[in-house]
């Protein structure tokens, strides 16, 4: 047996101390941690927000079912404007939420998390990890809201899980748009004024007060096209329509599963697609 | 061959699948010893400079052989483990032709060589927009070289960054405390980004806050903290972490007087503590005299003086006379070089002329420049100080 003394040239000089490292998903617990703290620092900063959906739940979505009160395919107006609001509360949520992205790189919050050792997406992690925790908590305030109002939901543990997946799919993705843009323009004013695109204009588009079939041809392929569209066929088969009504009309199948299965997959393509851009966008953006 | 490697951080199970096809134990002292086999002792080295990439400080405690073996020496620590071809490796800060120039073509750092050993305290001296707060920007990795290399405790910025921002801290020129979170979660959110757990931030929370003076706000918003009070927070915040390596980039600026003070005072104690390393980006002259070991004067990107305070104004002699000058500046040079009474080093900025005093008696030197009539309107004599040299090498020199 021969024994070799290691030719390796050890500095100890400056003796490093071994030190503790941040793992990624501590690091996106800190960063999650502390996005909630600065969104939510008091019970009111996160009571007012729930007063969206409460008004849309209690007040909007009631008053459209007794306008235009009546069943489409199978579904009663109440639920389904009500489910749909989902729509516009998440983006609305997302976006609001992406602001926070805006104001850390204008008052400097965010050279601070760049100079910390953890991986420059844990930070867009922290940030999402806050947006879609918010975001739920809207969606769920909207469904029981409307349930106490009088909206029915015909619940099966396969149908909670579509619109979950769905819902989830929908405020990541709407997230990645919002980081996106928070990165891209260089003012909150710009920000908050691209909002409607982002936001609001889709939701008009998608069927969400009546069925996309119902569009113009040209805006029905273009209705067909927005992941929204899809998110609000799927969150109504899961919560209320088992015959997919809405999924039928985008991909005219008749395995309801099958639809389900390509609408969840588109919307988890734009989800992907969207954080990808997201993260990209940060790491081009935030070190100059 | 067979080989032994341990780390004294314990690994958990986002890193252990990184070690696939190796065998780990955790063991009950927090050691983490990975053994297996490698061909011979440059795939050893491979293996090292992997584990090294991921951040991780090694221990190298021992090595068996079947074969043969690799004896390493017993608790070493193995900063250098990656070789960065011409770094020194001994050195806590390290810079080699750093170079940064912004989009529209900005050239804000024009090749920078820095050597800081540890312990030392090193001051970036010059005006705004000299290139320090780009230099910390690019050795914090907040901002992307052009080109050139950086070392922060041994560890490459480029490649290693995150290993190089674990082990030094920045307090940067602008506030960047969250306003709206406490003192404590402040604190809190930063220790936790450098990898201790709860009881650890609580423990080094409570180590900084009495000492930076925070007692009374540490549990209120940072919203309702003075100019002052939130410096020494984001200076306790820090120095959480225990770096080895802390940035100061103009940590006095837009204070008052009196919290500048306070704070001078702040960064001398941690001068006379010891051990940590620190760079310090500066416009004030008093600033750098007092604090640094060493100075490099930096200007339009490039380090025009780097030496002790002292060796810098020992070269402007030791006193220096300034005249006001309503005539021709040159002129003026000329008749004081004709009459001995200025050398080479003499240099004039604006209408006022500075002559450098060696050997000869200050008192006298006036008394003889006043009665050539040379259209003075003020003559002063006093001793240099660091702007002396700052002006000398950057502003309008005659000596040239």
């Amino acid at each position: 047996m021969t024994t070799v003394t290691s030719t390796v040239t050890l500095d100890t000089s400056t003796v490093v101390r071994p030190r503790p490292r941040t793992g990624g998903l501590a690091a996106v617990a800190t960063l999650a941690r502390r996005r909630l703290a600065i969104s939510a620092r008091t019970p009111r900063e996160l009571l007012i927000p729930l007063l969206a959906p409460l008004l849309f739940a209690l007040v909007v979505v009631p008053a459209l079912a007794d306008t235009f009160g009546t069943s489409i395919g199978g579904v009663d107006y109440m639920t389904f404007v009500a489910v749909a609001t989902i729509g516009l509360l998440v983006p609305l949520s997302t976006i609001q939420s992406g602001l926070g992205v805006v104001v850390d790189r204008l008052g400097g919050g965010l050279r601070d998390l760049l100079a910390a050792p953890v991986s420059r997406p844990s930070i867009v992690a922290g940030n999402l990890v806050v947006a879609v925790a918010l975001a739920s908590l809207q969606v769920a305030v909207l469904l029981g809201a409307a349930a106490v109002r009088g909206a029915e939901y015909d619940l099966s543990a396969t149908g909670v899980m579509w619109f979950a997946a769905a819902t989830l799919g929908f405020a990541v993705a709407m997230y990645g748009a919002a980081e996106v843009l928070a990165n891209r323009l260089p003012t909150q004013e710009e920000y908050i004024a691209a909002l409607p695109a982002v936001a609001i204009v889709p939701f008009f588009f998608a069927g969400s007060f009546f069925p996309i079939s119902a569009l113009p041809a040209g805006l029905t392929v273009i209705g067909k096209l927005l992941p929204i569209t899809h998110v609000l066929a799927l969150v109504r088969y899961g919560l209320a329509d088992r015959n997919g009504a809405g999924l039928h009309d985008i991909w005219g199948m008749s395995n309801t599963t099958a639809m389900a299965a390509l609408s969840l997959g588109v919307v988890a393509l734009f989800a992907v697609a969207l954080m990808a851009a997201a993260v990209r966008t940060f790491q081009r953006t935030a070190v100059r | 061959m067979k080989y032994e490697i341990r780390i004294e951080d314990g690994l958990d199970d986002g890193w252990t699948a990184w070690f696939d096809g190796m065998h780990i134990t955790n063991e009950p002292d927090g050691v983490t010893v990975i053994t297996g086999q490698v061909a011979d002792q440059a795939a050893l080295h491979g293996l090292l400079a992997k584990v090294r990439d991921l951040g991780l400080e090694l221990l190298v405690h021992a090595a068996h052989q079947r074969r043969a073996s690799i004896a390493l020496p017993k608790e070493r620590a193995m900063t250098p483990i990656i070789a960065s071809e011409g770094l020194d490796h001994a050195l806590a800060i390290e810079t080699r032709q750093l170079t940064k120039t912004y989009p529209g073509g900005v050239e804000a750092v024009k090749g920078i060589d820095l050597a800081v050993p540890p312990g030392e305290v090193f001051g970036l001296l010059g005006p705004n927009g000299a290139g320090k707060s780009t230099t910390v920007g690019m050795l914090t990795t907040t901002i992307a070289p052009t080109s050139g290399r950086g070392r922060v405790a041994g560890f490459d910025v480029a490649t290693h960054p995150i290993a190089a921002r674990r082990a030094s801290a920045v307090v940067f020129q602008e506030p960047v405390v969250d306003r709206g979170l406490t003192g404590r979660r402040n604190l809190d959110v930063h220790a936790r980004l450098w990898g201790l757990d709860a009881a650890g931030a609580q423990k080094r929370i409570a180590a900084v806050v009495e000492p930076f003076g925070l007692g009374e706000v540490i549990d209120r918003p940072v919203d309702s903290y003075s100019g002052g009070q939130r410096r020494r927070l984001e200076i306790a915040r820090a120095l959480i972490s225990e770096p080895q390596v802390l940035f100061l980039d103009e940590p006095t600026v837009g204070l008052d007087p009196r919290f500048r003070f306070e704070l001078l005072d702040l960064i001398a104690g941690l001068r006379a503590q010891g051990g940590m390393t620190i760079l310090l980006t500066t416009h004030y002259l008093d600033e750098a005299e007092q604090l640094c070991d060493r100075v490099a004067i930096v200007h339009h990107g490039r380090i025009v003086a780097l030496d002790s305070p002292a060796a810098l104004l020992a070269h402007m002699g030791r006193d220096l006379v300034e005249l006001r000058l309503a005539g021709d500046v040159s002129s003026a040079v000329s008749s004081l070089r004709a009459q001995g009474l200025a050398g080479d080093d003499t240099f004039a900025v604006g209408a006022t002329l500075h002559i450098p005093l060696h050997d000869r008696p200050a008192g006298e030197t006036v008394a003889t420049i006043t009665d050539l009539g040379l259209g003075l309107t003020a003559i002063t004599s006093r001793a240099p100080t660091l702007d002396d040299v700052y002006l000398q090498l950057t502003g309008e020199s005659l000596a040239a």
